[in-house]
């Protein structure tokens, strides 16, 4: 089991990372279609490049999604996020290799919940962080 | 250029049916196989909203207009979402999209141009199932 555990989560910890297949032009499309967003300077480099940058980069909400599938990684259930937050920091282009890394920055109980703030990012094969943001995690005390 | 005023304002409302295939089309972009994703009735995956919204609302590139933002420089910076519980196949969420905050920051390139966009999404009972919030940035010309 890669979650987090409400009795032994502690301030410091790293949540188990997520390494997610490479990203290509096609992993752009087909975020594109199913997300419902047609801006061409993820799918056109002809476009890409006539507004200043090398080619398509990749949709900061198709990074996000995959930080939203480590966070449910870590506290076990989508309904145990409460809040997720990012800030798109650096672009992330095709071939790049993300992973999904987070860690622990306070815990305090809240009813029946343990409730875990994080601090939680996406970076590419060279360490590059790209995504930056925080979470909060209520983890059932049980 | 966007001004303190504009805050509170509603920009857009909208309302749709959730629908199981549009979940797991969009889990499946994500490659995220997570099985509560699939099947005929669904809870959708933590970013879905951005899809829902998209599907939901009218808006798009006269909002921006109307905001007075420089849509050439316009860039989605930052994103919040906050959750009361999962999205679930089926059921038909209410949308209301507000202008929540106008900020600028100055610096050596010029001025940036801050709007914060707050979408609440509420069930058939009235009570609310997330807030999501997009900052957009642009650049003053």
């Amino acid at each position: 089991m890669a979650g987090l555990d409400a009795k032994t989560v502690r301030v410091g910890q790293a949540l188990q990372p997520l390494t997610k297949p490479a990203i290509t032009k096609d992993t752009l499309k087909r975020y594109a279609a199913a997300s419902g967003d047609p801006n061409p300077m993820h799918l056109d480099d002809e476009f890409a490049r006539n507004s200043g940058y090398k080619g398509v980069f990749a949709h900061g909400m198709l990074s996000m999604g995959y930080l939203g599938e480590f966070l449910v990684q870590a506290a076990g259930h989508p309904s145990a996020i409460r809040r997720f937050k990012t800030r798109f920091a650096k672009l992330t282009w095709p071939g790049d290799v993300i992973t999904c890394k987070g860690t622990v920055t306070a815990i305090q109980d809240d009813g029946a919940a343990r409730v875990v703030d994080c601090d939680i990012w996406t970076e590419n094969q060279e360490g590059e962080k790209k995504l930056v943001g925080t979470a909060s995690l209520a983890l059932p005390r049980g | 250029m966007p001004s303190k005023d504009m805050i509170g304002r509603v920009l857009s409302t909208g309302s749709a049916t959730v629908t199981a295939d549009h979940i797991s089309a969009f889990a499946a972009a994500l490659e995220d196989s997570n099985p509560l994703y699939q099947g005929a009735e669904p809870i959708a995956p933590p970013t879905y909203p951005i899809a829902f919204m998209t599907q939901a609302m009218a808006g798009g590139m006269d909002t921006f207009l109307e905001l007075g933002l420089n849509f050439m420089t316009l860039v989605h910076g930052e994103q919040e979402f906050e959750y009361r519980r999962p999205i679930r196949a089926g059921e038909t969420l209410s949308l209301t999209g507000r202008i929540a905050d106008v900020y600028e920051k100055t610096g050596g390139s010029g001025t940036l141009d801050f709007v914060v966009m707050e979408t609440e999404a509420t069930d058939t009972k009235g009570q609310v199932v997330f807030f999501s919030r997009n900052t957009l940035i642009s650049r003053r010309m």
